[in-house]
């Protein structure tokens, strides 16, 4: 008997991986602006979650469960530790605007690699608002802050994002 | 849901969400169900080492258990007597067992050759070492009447707190009364031996002189240290309490 809930957990697992693994990595990825982090991100989260399956099965939204553990593992001191030794070039405005129809794409890739530059809660916080369409209660109990915490994080991000693309707009002009 | 937007929100929210949208669905390649095999690896790898980690563990602990039995006594004071030790030669202070055959007392000891310097060298008790036990023996020096008086055995603690008190003495101790005697009343009648468990299987020993003339003191054999009552009173008990001596009669408190 117990072999074969032990079995159907298994199954459920697999399954509930096969149909939801690349909308965690999507959500990492945007989340992280890396696509090996963000592999590493979800399969640490996937492996805890496994650990824990039978609790994470019964959770009312357990994508939204595994989601918040991705964003632990990623704003985690360990993880950013770890980042650090490998650090990567200062990012920069890669796409330059064009005026063949184009500019709102560029300006969605500049968008893209300015958000690599934010630290890692105001990103997440923005990923979180934007990306997950959150509220900022959810954003909070997610990155384990105050609403006001959550909404000040997103404004700051919103701030410096605003502040740099004006700046390279006029550049650019 | 999230709130109405406002200000940068309004501004910049469209173009974010648009890049994340963009960016998320630019993935492709992805594997689900190798993920899957994957944490499910990683499970059995991490269960895998905390079963090897807890092994480990339990063989350092049962290997410490085997050396602590076969090895060096615990220095901690157990309640378990062992009312064998000590009786030889009357009611000893048991405060704990010594090992047998390692401290009992010897019936001829090389305190009877009149050597006033303390233990022969290599045998003297360095007092910078731990102490795992004591067995006092209270030998009468007298000259062809050499006998075992009195001997009692005392735990970890209570030797170690000897020791602690000894090492803190002063080389002599001037409140006592100095003696000019001839060299036939210089030989002491009594003393006591202190010898000591050092967990090495070696004993080592303190001379505790307390009468005649030509020495007082513990002597360590390389250093003496001043006749005090702390120390005595911990071990001058039962058969091994002295009645008096040429020095004991001038100290107090012991």
């Amino acid at each position: 008997m117990a072999a074969a809930e032990a079995e159907a957990g298994a199954i459920d697992f697999e399954v509930w991986v096969t149909e939801k693994a690349d909308a965690l990595v999507r959500f990492a990825y945007v989340l992280t602006g890396d696509v090996t982090l963000a592999e590493d991100a979800v399969q640490d989260a996937l492996t805890t979650a496994c650990a824990r399956w039978a609790k994470v099965s019964r959770a009312d939204d357990p994508e939204a469960y595994v989601k918040r553990m991705v964003v632990n593992a990623h704003i985690s001191w360990w993880r950013r530790f770890r980042r650090r030794e490998a650090p990567t070039p200062e990012p920069v405005r890669s796409t330059s605007p064009t005026p063949d129809g184009t500019a709102a794409r560029a300006d969605a890739e500049a968008v893209w690699e300015l958000c690599k530059t934010l630290p890692d809660r105001q990103r997440a916080a923005v990923v979180l608002r934007f990306y997950e369409d959150l509220s900022y209660a959810e954003i909070g109990v997610l990155l384990n802050c105050a609403e006001a915490t959550a909404r000040s994080h997103v404004h700051r991000a919103l701030g410096v994002l605003k502040s740099t693309l004006s700046k390279e707009g006029a550049e650019d002009a | 849901m999230p709130e109405p937007e406002c200000g940068p929100e309004q501004e910049l929210g469209p173009k974010l969400a648009d890049a994340f949208q963009t960016q998320a669905d630019s993935l492709s390649g992805l594997r689900g169900r190798v993920m899957a095999a994957e944490a499910r690896r990683r499970i059995r790898k991490r269960r895998q080492t905390l079963v090897a980690a807890a092994a480990a563990v339990v063989v350092v602990v049962a290997i410490g258990g085997v050396w602590s039995a076969i090895g060096s006594p615990s220095p901690v004071a157990t309640s378990a007597g062992d009312s064998s030790t000590g009786e030889a030669a009357g009611a000893g202070t048991n405060d704990a067992p010594s090992a047998p055959g390692k401290s009992a007392c010897p019936e001829v000891h090389p305190i009877f050759q009149g050597d006033n310097g303390g233990p022969a060298a290599g045998t003297g008790l360095d007092l910078a070492m731990p102490v795992y036990g004591l067995q006092a023996c209270r030998y009468r020096l007298t000259t062809g009447a050499t006998m075992l008086l009195g001997s009692g055995s005392f735990n970890a603690s209570t030797a170690q707190q000897i020791v602690d008190d000894i090492k803190v003495l002063p080389e002599r101790n001037p409140d006592l009364p100095v003696f000019k005697c001839a060299p036939s009343m210089a030989q002491p009648s009594e003393a006591i031996v202190l010898r000591f468990d050092t967990g090495s299987g070696v004993v080592r020993e303190i001379w505790v002189q307390y009468d005649g003339c030509a020495a007082v003191g513990f002597l360590t054999g390389s250093r003496t240290y001043g006749l005090y009552a702390p120390p005595l009173k911990l071990f001058m008990t039962g058969t091994l309490r002295p009645t008096g001596g040429t020095y004991l009669d001038g100290l107090q408190g012991w």
